[in-house]
């Protein structure tokens, strides 16, 4: 008997010790890249920087929400997988560094909106990427980051990056296009959180209240915050309150029932569907405020 | 006194009625083993009986099982030759003191007037005569001057003739009684004893258990001795014997120059098991 | 009358009226069902139930059922289940509760988290808004809530009698089952209903408290249950002011001011008061 679990114990040792092996992250001649992306405008892009050879695989899936998401043990072992971590960072992925640790073993990991300042009316906001020009930085930060990692692809991912940064470009004078069309008067955003305050800053919106007031979907407001942005959009010319796709309708209703105006349920900080990327999303986003507020 | 009686008209008292309870080879299960184990036992109309034996030899389970709370195993129950739940409200029954809520919001009035509701319909409110009858309890069992009190505030007594009152309302066919003379002072204890006389003038059944032996066998006409098994059921000279009350009580029971001494704390082993 | 002008400000708009409306019905109905719950030992249950039906939303979403409905079911199997576990003898309530109350939450959250696709955030579905009530929610409120009291005074004497001596009711012949599932198929729909409105903490604070406080008043389960109502819907329409005027969450102010209200009770109540005992000695 005793034998017996000697000899289980002998081979489950030697069995966790096979796995615990593999953790070396240094890109083999033969190996792909490996790279895990935490959110669908992030893995966007890596797409459009890094080109073919790479795999790339979203941590938050499309419609989950940014500030509540829970990583389970799967995503964990994902990131233990990889070679390349890339994160929004400025706050936004709370859990990241637990993340990091759990997984263990080495990887780069690049926070695309390190360097970007932030807005100084509002502290703490990650939401750079509703803002096509702070984009470009992070295109450039995963450009860093692939190169550093994989120094033979340099050119390629250069290019790639110069590339995208034109598609940008012209993204950005396509929506100031589109917005044009709007009164100035009537640039005025309710939103859910404070997501678009970035977009608002570069195409002259101006933000008139949040539901949740907060950089944060996990709270609620009070009685006294809800009045106060009732009387707010009284005051101004506000149309419409923009809800997120997925978000909880419920407090927007009543809001927009008091003051006269629609809840559009349609705006999105993350492509939702198989083959709309970050451009796609932001015209997307583009016409849908356009639609609303001409 | 008479009172107004609201009886099932299937109760005819004649002297050749099938007996009043009828219990035949019952078992009861509780918590996987047996509580009651193979009782049979005919009660006649208006009988006075005293049900004895050891703490949890089944006396209280056997009641519940009469009440129709209880299922049973194997056996049958019987009330004027009818299975259980035939008749309505024929049963009164009297609980333990530590049994009730003595925290529930009810005033003395609205636990006797409970004993009424078998009588009325759906949404039917208490009818005067109702009234009368709970006030008519309440004054039998002297404790009319209590009516509005909450039963929180009574004393033991009070409180024991709160519950007799409350069966006297319902104008039972057969009353059952657990332990209604355990911790009460002797008035109320007498105030007991009265009522049962009462009701055995009316043709009511009566089965009281107690743990009092020398109650049992002084003024009651019949005895039930029971440990789970039926040891034996007579009358008191019949039940109460030495070899009797060694199968009841077992070791607990011990002869002193004719007398017998039984220590009721705690169940015996059942040498029957 | 200026401070009563300033007072009653909230009142000028349509989604507090609506507010205070559905806190008021959840307050009266939560605390009449309350008496129920506070005396036959249900809080730790009701506050079971309450939780319990994240697992149940999850599964109604998953089938794509009605929500609400699911809630009700989950609730509903929550406490049988509780019923199921203590009646065979072998293990307490109070333990049954303790399982199943973990085991649901635990059930929904793994639901909940396997749904991660694009979907609405279910678990606001447990957590209304008292100031997010739309007119249909108060019609909704309105109409269940009736019905709800009315059987709770239709079975007045069944409820009872079921509750202080089920003994009596089995001799009376009342179906003592019956009655009991009955209760508890209103609590789950109080509990339901009430939570869609005002949100989880909100209700299992309701059911307990109002109905403690009148205990300590009364001594008669009908006067328990006005006096309970009305300190429900006192507290609720006091505590949504307070909440505006200071500032505060609204549904966690309402918890905060029925409790008050108990320690004012608990203290003061003629009599039985805490510190009439202590001057007594």
């Amino acid at each position: 008997m005793r034998t017996l679990w000697l000899l289980l114990a002998s081979v489950s040792f030697l069995l966790i010790s096979g796995c615990a092996s593999q953790t070396s992250s240094e890109v083999q001649e033969e190996d792909i890249l490996k790279i895990v992306a935490m959110n669908t405008t992030l893995a966007d892009i890596t797409q459009n920087v890094a080109g073919e050879g790479v795999e790339i695989e979203v941590l938050i899936p499309p419609g989950a929400d940014l500030h509540t998401f829970q990583p389970t043990p799967q995503d964990v072992a994902k990131i233990a997988d990889s070679h390349l971590l890339i994160a929004n960072g400025a706050g936004l992925e709370e859990w990241l560094q637990e993340l990091i640790d759990n997984a263990g073993g080495e990887r780069m990991v690049v926070e695309a909106a390190q360097g970007l300042e932030e807005a100084t009316d509002r502290p703490g906001d990650p939401h750079f990427w509703l803002d096509p020009n702070h984009v470009i930085h992070y295109a450039q930060q995963i450009r860093d980051g692939l190169i550093a990692l994989d120094p033979r692809g340099e050119s390629k991912y250069g290019r790639n990056t110069v590339e995208y940064v034109d598609q940008l470009e012209d993204l950005d004078r396509w929506i100031k296009e589109q917005v044009a069309v709007i009164p100035p008067e009537a640039r005025l955003l309710v939103t859910n959180h404070e997501s678009f305050g970035y977009f608002a800053d570069r195409y002259g919106f101006e933000i008139v209240g949040t539901i949740i007031p907060s950089v944060s979907t996990g709270s609620s407001p009070s009685a006294q915050q809800m009045v106060a942005l009732v009387e707010a959009i009284n005051a101004s010319n506000t149309r419409a309150i923009f809800l997120e796709a997925g978000s909880n309708p419920q407090l927007a209703e009543q809001l927009a029932d008091e003051a006269g105006i629609t809840v559009i349920a349609d705006l999105r900080t993350q492509p939702l569907f198989p083959g709309e990327g970050y451009i796609e999303m932001m015209m997307y986003n583009a016409r849908v405020i356009v639609d609303a507020l001409r | 006194m008479t009172s107004q009686h609201a009886r099932s008209t299937t109760a005819q008292i004649l002297p050749d009625e099938p007996a009043r309870l009828e219990v035949a080879g019952v078992k009861v299960s509780y918590n996987g083993h047996l509580a009651l184990n193979d009782l049979s036992f005919q009660v006649a109309h208006g009988a006075r009986l005293a049900v004895v034996g050891p703490n949890a030899a089944g006396k209280t389970t056997l009641f519940k099982a009469l009440v129709g709370l209880i299922p049973l195993k194997s056996g049958h129950i019987q009330i004027h030759g009818q299975p259980l739940g035939h008749h309505q409200d024929c049963v009164a029954y009297v609980p333990q003191r530590e049994e009730v809520d003595w925290r529930f919001p009810v005033t003395v009035y609205d636990v006797v007037m409970m004993g009424r509701f078998g009588q009325q319909g759906l949404l039917q409110r208490p009818s005067p005569s109702d009234r009368e009858m709970v006030m008519n309890s309440l004054e039998q069992l002297g404790i009319a001057d209590l009516a509005e009190r909450a039963i929180g505030e009574l004393s033991g007594g009070q409180q024991q003739r709160v519950f007799l009152s409350r069966a006297l309302a319902q104008n039972p066919h057969i009353l059952l009684m657990d332990e209604p003379f355990t911790g009460v002072d002797f008035t109320t204890q007498e105030a007991a004893l009265d009522l049962l006389e009462h009701l055995q003038s009316e043709q009511v059944t009566a089965m009281v258990s107690t743990h009092d032996l020398t109650l049992a066998s002084e003024r009651f006409d019949q005895v039930l001795l029971l440990n789970k098994r039926m040891i034996a059921y007579g009358s008191p000279q019949e039940v109460f014997t030495p070899q009797n009350l060694s199968r009841a009580f077992g070791s607990q029971v011990l002869f002193l120059d004719g007398v017998a001494v039984v220590d009721q704390c705690c169940p015996p082993e059942d040498e029957f098991e | 009358m200026e401070i009563l002008d300033a007072l009653l400000t909230p009142l000028s708009y349509t989604f507090i009226q609506r507010g205070l409306l559905a806190a008021l019905m959840v307050g009266v109905l939560c605390s009449v069902i309350g008496c129920y719950v506070v005396l036959r030992s249900m809080a730790f249950l009701g506050d079971a139930m309450a939780h319990a039906v994240l697992p149940g939303v999850a599964v109604a979403y998953l089938l794509g059922r009605n929500l609400t409905l699911g809630a009700l079911v989950a609730a509903l199997v929550v406490a049988l289940g509780v019923g199921l576990f203590s009646r065979k003898g072998m293990v307490k309530e109070d333990t049954a509760i303790g399982v199943l109350f973990a085991a649901a939450l635990s059930l929904g959250v793994v639901l909940i988290s396997s749904i991660r696709t694009y979907a609405v955030d279910l678990s606001h579905i447990l957590f209304g808004n008292v100031l997010g009530v739309s007119s249909l929610d108060l019609w909704l409120t309105a109409i269940i809530g009736s019905i709800i009291l009315v059987s709770i005074l239709l079975f007045y004497r069944q409820f009872l009698v079921v509750s202080f001596d089920p003994v009596l009711a089995a001799t009376l012949r009342m179906r003592v089952g019956l009655f009991n599932n009955l209760l508890l198929v209103l609590l789950a729909l109080t509990i339901v209903i009430s939570m869609q409105t005002v949100g989880v903490g909100l209700v299992a604070a309701m059911l307990v408290t109002p109905a403690a406080t009148a205990y300590l008043l009364v001594r008669r389960l009908p006067t328990m249950m006005l006096v309970s109502g009305f300190i429900g819907g006192f507290s609720s329409l006091v505590g949504l002011f307070a909440s505006y005027h200071l500032n505060v969450a609204s549904g966690a102010a309402i918890v905060l001011t029925t409790t008050l209200i108990f320690l004012l009770v608990f203290l003061f109540a003629p009599q039985k008061g805490l510190v009439w005992d202590l001057a007594r000695r």
